[in-house]
């Protein structure tokens, strides 16, 4: 079987009754559609083994793997991955990431008290487009790291300054700047919430329709699962736009056409830079062709991919777990066309994608520059 | 045979004694004190003709015993043949007519003995007393040591017998009752010799007991669980019974009822306890004699009894017809609670297989599990409808680690059985497959427990390395100067010949039994010498391994261990596809494995019937000739024995160094004995600055050579010293640097050699066309310097920066890590966790390399139909090296204000795909420059020869 792209199915089931919710698959037509008889012998193995204190929770065959999760015994997800690159981590970053989805559009009231199955799959179409970025090919590294992307952003400070006042003006305390999909700026208190809600987020306001305004209702997975809140966006320019979450008030049009020109009008200098921020890679020493940098206490991430058609980072399985004695400093792997390497440094962690012509032995002063360098200048 | 070679006449010394040696001249002798010589093993051949016989040497012996309660250790290799001696059936005429005439010739075995299956019959009368050969535990157990005594204790048994389900007996052959209904063994000879000394110590009476030799599997008597191995049968509902009349009174049962057995057990006891200590020290090293005796070891069952483990063999296809209990089990292992519950949940294996083979269109590999708050691997094996399970709590064994377990068990059980139907499918070999997993769980979850080692240091290295080493597809080799292998390589090709007098076949105008298609021979669990291909060698191993022979011969010293079965080599059964008439074929043949064991040596034999030899028929057992030819080798290659010792405690090439010597805590206590200036000099130059890291270069004292006239012995890969690509090295800046150091060193540390030249000039030799990103080093050396030359490598010396390493020889399917001695010295408190971290990471490395190389075949396979694209992005995984910078500190720092020193070292592991494919994993400490990096790689090629 040539699994040319490799194609990857996500199943939702009540978990009690087995009631399929919803499928979503990306990947070779013919596999497009599983039969009910698979979705449920799967559904099956898993509910069986359950009931006998065995939790089935992964399974790989030559070109396939398998992971099953319970979610608050309500919902079952199933995924079935043939990419290459896929492991039982990043099939379990998925289905949590999934399901945190499901919460964060729907609430965790309705997923776990299932008291009508047909107005449920109606409501789970709205996170359909959410749930298939995560399938889509590994664009984000935010899957594998669980890091919001950030941007550097030039003029931070003032900008820092007037989101604050801005987020103070409507009454929120969360509020943040996203410039392309990515986190540019954001108050202290968005910081504290959750990585993954940081994460989905952001993911949400990228694929929910372009409208200038919105007023969605969330629920944030970890920090009020019951409760929602509103999420407000307005877009200053193209690709840069303004988020709050905020309670009942102020409303969107009082955000909109007081709030949004009395603070971000006199700075649309800055703004505009940040539509088209400087590639932060610009200071990195020649042969690097794409890094990840993470701030492991912020949660936070900065990445550039420089030549187009590169893969992005390495799917490097490192299965490391307990038992080693010692900790790992540095990491660095050659293969066939590419090389890479990893710091584990206190606060950051850095992963350097370089080209084949770079020197092994070369790697590591050179990874240890671009470190220094980055966290230097990066607002990361 | 005009030849007399040496190692024939030693052969009969440690026949027997025998004087006479040209064997012609035999008529006299042949009838007279053969029964002296008679082999003890041969009493211990099963019914299939198959043979598992250890015996330790005296002293080990003893203290075994005497450790041994309430079981009685000498009868317990009875496990292993499940039923009772018989004489065998059809097809052996023709074995008969010849073997006598063998027989008459050789002059060193009876006519009995050369029929071992006869023997349990016929043997009864002889009553000859034992024989003077190397003692046995079997003599240990009958007359009484000093400080033993025995009690008698008598049981009652309850079982019930049906002698309505007797199998119909064949035609003429007499049905034994007392094993068809009851399930108890007993061979009449055997013991009666035993009984013979009994009687001479005991009562005196002429009646045989009736001792327990053996429990038939899924009889009555075994299911019971108190019968045990070595207990006397004295009454039947109370009814006296002995070896006479046991036939007569259980025939006397009209149907299915309970019968009550009454049993005598012999207990030992201590007398003192003035050997209590000695039995704790020699407690571990008795865990593997006696599982590999098949003893039911309490202690250890319990200790892995709560850990979730289960072997499983499922049929997928189901037989309705069939109303047996869990048909579609044809074998589990083992029957413990925790087990039970993966048992339970076998629908999931085979629905899971079933299905995601349809949906996905290839074969299922691992589940994980959650049970009981652990996570438990699953990894299965097809084999047509029928699916192996092996599962494992991934705390003991890491997932990828399993698949290479179960590759390992199919390919032993294959080896040993021919096919996973075979080995699983017949009833006979249920109690041999128990005590297989039995030994394949103990290693895989305590390791630990098994292995045998007096120093602690030593047995800290064997356990953190054994999982990683025990998966390798290699065997652990010892290089060795050339004398020595000259020696050994001669006496084992001498054996392979087979033309020691006795079998020549002009001589006696018929055929031989068996030709040797290659032997390989073990000293303390290296391999020292391999005259077999490689498929071959490894199969060897790695039934070796399981049943831990290895390790045992690095310990004790084997009084003698003679094991022989048939094999079912894969590679020479199944010849490779291109099946050209031309190409060679496989002579249509039966294969055996022979290994006999004689202290710390283990010689394997791998023998052939049926190509240019006479077929074998029926189910041959070891022929006493050829294993006293493979005696006489071991016995042979004796004298080699110092030197091959001397080479395990001299210091490797290349040297290696303690972990806790680059600590500034240690240095000072260190300084005290050692004085390494060059140590301190080094640490200062950490301490101060990264830029002198170039000037380090200089202590690390390279060095090299004029090229030796490279006589390349594989004269394959020579002359291809062109340019290669590689990635690469454009050191230039340090280039200066190295060749003016070079220069200046080259006098001083041509006197460190030492003792270890011979090796060196042993490798110097071997200089291989360069594959890797060394090339251009090379190539630039040469053009600029033609007097430096290929030989660059790291050499021995206190500054020396190389912590350990691992080579992986595929092709050859050897590998060579530092002795055991070299880490033993190398003690410390942080080394032993560096090791331990070392084998962890090589772990992973190696995973990552092995999907590699999965990937590269698949490429290679499907290669013509795919797109440059598609190819440039799944090289991407193909992963050649892959290095991990750790960084460690002491654990017991007292200084509380100062932050304690660290110590940082690489893992580094590297794949060579050309010219032949090979592994190797170094760990050196930080301060190695990065050229020198590319050096110890250099190293591998000096490694293997």
């Amino acid at each position: 079987m040539g699994e040319d792209e490799g194609s990857i199915t996500l199943l939702c089931l009540t978990a009690s009754s087995g009631v399929p919710l919803f499928c979503r698959s990306r990947g070779t037509p013919s596999k497009h559609q599983l039969p009910f008889s698979v979705i449920g012998s799967l559904n099956g193995v898993h509910m069986f083994g359950a009931n006998l204190d065995v939790l089935l929770a992964a399974t790989c065959t030559a070109n396939t793997r398998v992971a099953w999760r319970v979610f608050h015994n309500s919902i079952t997800l199933i995924v079935l991955s043939s990419e290459e690159g896929a492991s039982d981590f990043t099939l379990g970053r998925l289905l949590d990431n999934a399901f945190s989805t499901m919460v964060l559009i729907l609430g965790l009231e309705e997923l776990v008290n299932v008291r009508n199955i047909e107005r449920l799959k109606k409501d789970l179409r709205a996170c359909y487009k959410l749930i298939d970025s995560f399938l889509g090919p590994l664009e984000k590294t935010g899957d594998l790291t669980q890091c919001v992307e950030c941007v550097p952003v030039p003029h931070g400070p003032v900008l820092q300054e007037c989101l604050e006042a801005f987020a103070g003006a409507a009454e929120s305390r969360f509020g943040c700047l996203l410039a392309g999909g990515r986190l540019a700026l954001a108050t202290d208190p968005w910081w504290q919430l959750a990585p993954q809600e940081l994460l989905l987020l952001t993911w949400l306001v990228g694929v929910l329709p372009p409208h200038t305004t919105r007023d969605y209702p969330v629920y944030l997975p970890h920090g009020s699962p019951t409760v929602p809140h509103r999420l407000l966006t307005c877009q200053l320019l193209p690709g840069l736009e303004v988020c709050l979450l905020c309670g009942p008030s102020p409303g969107l049009p009082t955000v909109e056409s007081e709030l949004v020109p009395r603070f971000w009008k006199p700075l649309l200098e800055p703004l505009q830079a940040c539509v088209r921020p400087p590639p932060p890679g610009a200071v990195l020493p020649p042969g690097v062709l794409a890094f990840l940098l993470v701030n492991g206490e912020q949660r936070s991430s900065l990445s550039s991919v420089q030549p187009p058609g590169s893969r992005g980072e390495a799917p490097l399985q490192e299965p490391f777990q307990a038992g080693f004695p010692h900790r790992a400093q540095h990491c660095y792997v050659v293969s066939a066309t590419h090389k890479a390497y990893a710091i584990h440094a206190p606060q950051h962690q850095l992963f350097l994608l370089l080209a084949p012509n770079v020197p092994t032995f070369a790697l590591r002063p050179l990874a240890t520059r671009a470190l220094q360098r980055l966290t230097e200048d990066a607002a990361c | 045979m005009a030849r007399e070679p040496a190692a024939r006449q030693e052969g009969e010394v440690a026949g027997g004694g025998d004087s006479s040696s040209e064997s012609g001249s035999c008529s006299a002798s042949c009838s007279g004190d053969s029964d002296e010589l008679e082999p003890e093993w041969l009493n211990s051949v099963q019914k299939n003709g198959e043979l598992f016989y250890l015996e330790l040497s005296e002293d080990e012996g003893e203290t075994l015993l005497q450790d041994s309660s309430s079981e009685v250790s000498a009868v317990n290799h009875v496990r292993f043949r499940e039923n009772e001696a018989e004489v065998i059936q059809e097809g052996s005429q023709k074995e008969r007519k010849y073997e006598p005439r063998l027989k008459k010739f050789t002059k060193i075995f009876k006519k009995k003995n050369l029929l071992p299956k006869q023997s349990g019959k016929k043997g009864t009368g002889g009553g000859n007393g034992h024989s003077s050969g190397p003692t046995s535990i079997l003599k240990h157990q009958s007359t009484q040591k000093g400080g033993v005594t025995i009690q008698q204790r008598y049981k009652d048994v309850c079982v019930y017998v049906n002698p309505k389900r007797l199998p119909n007996a064949g035609a003429g052959e007499k049905v034994k009752l007392l094993e068809a209904l009851v399930g108890i063994v007993h061979q009449s000879s055997w013991s009666s010799r035993k009984a013979g000394d009994q009687n001479r110590n005991n009562k005196g009476n002429n009646e045989e007991k009736l001792v327990v030799h053996g429990l038939v599997p899924g009889s009555s008597a075994i299911k019971t669980g108190q019968i045990l191995i070595g207990d006397a049968l004295i009454a039947v509902n109370d009814v006296d019974v002995n070896a006479e009349n046991i036939e007569r009174v259980l025939s006397c049962i009209p149907g299915p009822m309970q019968v009550t057995l009454t049993f005598e057990t012999s207990v030992f006891e201590h007398e003192g306890t003035s050997q209590q200590r000695y039995k704790q020290a020699q407690s571990i090293m008795n865990n593997l004699v006696k599982l590999l005796w098949g003893e039911d070891n309490m202690d250890l069952q319990l200790a892995i009894q709560g850990m979730p483990h289960i072997v499983m063999y499922l049929t997928l296809k189901l037989d309705s017809e069939t109303s047996k209990d869990e048909q579609e089990i044809l074998y589990h292992y083992p029957i413990s609670e925790a087990s039970q519950k993966l048992k339970s949940v076998r629908g999931i294996f085979l629905t899971l297989c079933d299905m995601l083979e349809n949906v996905t269109g290839a074969h299922i590999i691992s589940s994980s599990l959650f049970l009981c708050g652990k996570l438990v691997q699953v990894v299965y094996c097809k084999e047509s409808d029928k699916l192996l399970v092996i599962g494992l709590p991934a705390e003991s064994v890491p997932l990828s680690q399993l698949r290479n377990m179960i590759t390992d068990v199919v390919r032993t059980l294959r080896f040993m059985y021919g096919s996973l139907d075979s080995a699983f499918c017949q009833v006979e070999n249920i109690s041999c497959l128990d005590h297989f997993f039995n030994l394949f769980f103990q290693r895989a979850i305590q390791p630990a427990r098994l292995n045998s080692n007096a120093s602690p240091s030593v047995q800290q290295y064997d356990n953190c390395s054994a999982l990683l080493l025990d998966n390798l597809p290699a065997v652990r080799w010892l290089t060795l100067p050339e004398e020595i292998k000259m020696e050994i390589d001669t006496a084992l090709s001498d054996l392979e010949a087979v033309d020691f007098a006795e079998l020549s076949e002009d001589y006696y105008d018929m055929r031989r039994l068996y030709i040797i298609l290659g032997s390989c021979l073990f000293y303390k669990g290296y391999l020292i010498g391999n005259h077999l291909p490689k498929e071959d060698l490894i199969d060897i191993a790695l039934y070796s391994r399981h049943y831990c022979l290895l390790p045992l011969a690095a310990e004790q010293r084997i009084g003698q261990l003679v094991i022989w079965r048939e094999v079912f080599p894969h590679h020479h059964l199944e010849p490779s596809e291109a099946s050209d008439v031309t190409v060679y074929r496989e002579p249509e043949a039966r294969y055996f494995l022979l290994i006999v064991g004689l202290r710390h040596f283990m010689l394997c034999v791998l023998l052939e019937a049926g190509g240019c030899t006479s077929k074998a028929i029926g189910n041959p057992g070891p022929d006493c000739i050829y294993v006293d030819q493979v005696k006489a080798t071991i016995l042979h290659l004796e004298g080699v024995e110092s030197s091959i010792e001397e080479r395990l405690e001299s210091p490797s090439v290349p040297c290696l160094s303690c972990a806790d010597w680059f600590l500034p805590a240690s240095r000072d206590k260190l300084e005290s004995f050692t004085a390494p200036p060059i140590l301190s000099k080094l640490q200062n130059k950490i301490a101060t600055s990264p830029t002198s890291k170039r000037t380090l270069f200089s202590d690390s004292s390279l060095r090299t050579r004029k090229p030796s006239p490279s006589r390349n012995s594989g004269g394959s890969d020579n002359g291809s010293e062109g340019p290669e690509e590689g990635g690469g090295l454009n050191p230039l800046a340090t280039l200066d640097q190295v060749q003016k150091h070079e220069r200046k060193e080259s006098q001083g540390s041509r006197g460190s050699e030492g003792s270890g030249s011979l090796f060196k000039v042993n490798k110097k030799k071997q200089i291989l066309p360069n594959p890797f990103h060394l090339g251009n080093l090379k190539k630039s050396l040469s053009e600029k310097d033609m007097e430096l030359c290929n030989a660059i490598k790291l050499t021995s010396g206190p500054e020396n920066t190389l912590f350990h390493y691992i080579s992986l020889e595929t092709m050859q399917g050897i590998f060579i890590t530092p002795t055991h001695k070299e880490v033993q010295q190398l003690s410390g408190s942080i080394h032993p966790q560096l090791i331990k971290n070392f084998h962890r990471c090589c772990l992973s490395i190696r995973s990552i390399f092995q999907q590699t190389i999965m990937k590269e075949k698949k490429k290679n396979s499907d290669s013509g139909s795919n797109s440059e694209s598609r190819k440039a992005s799944s090289d991407f995984n193909l992963v050649r090296e892959h290095g991990v910078l750790f960084e460690c500190s002491p654990d017991n720092w007292i200084d509380q204000k100062k932050t304690p020193p660290t110590m940082a070292y690489w893992v580094v592991g590297r794949l060579f795909l050309h010219p032949k494919p090979r592994e190797f994993y170094v760990c050196f400490h930080d301060s190695v420059t990065e050229v020198a990096v590319e050096l110890a790689f250099k190293l591998s090629f000096g490694l293997a020869t």
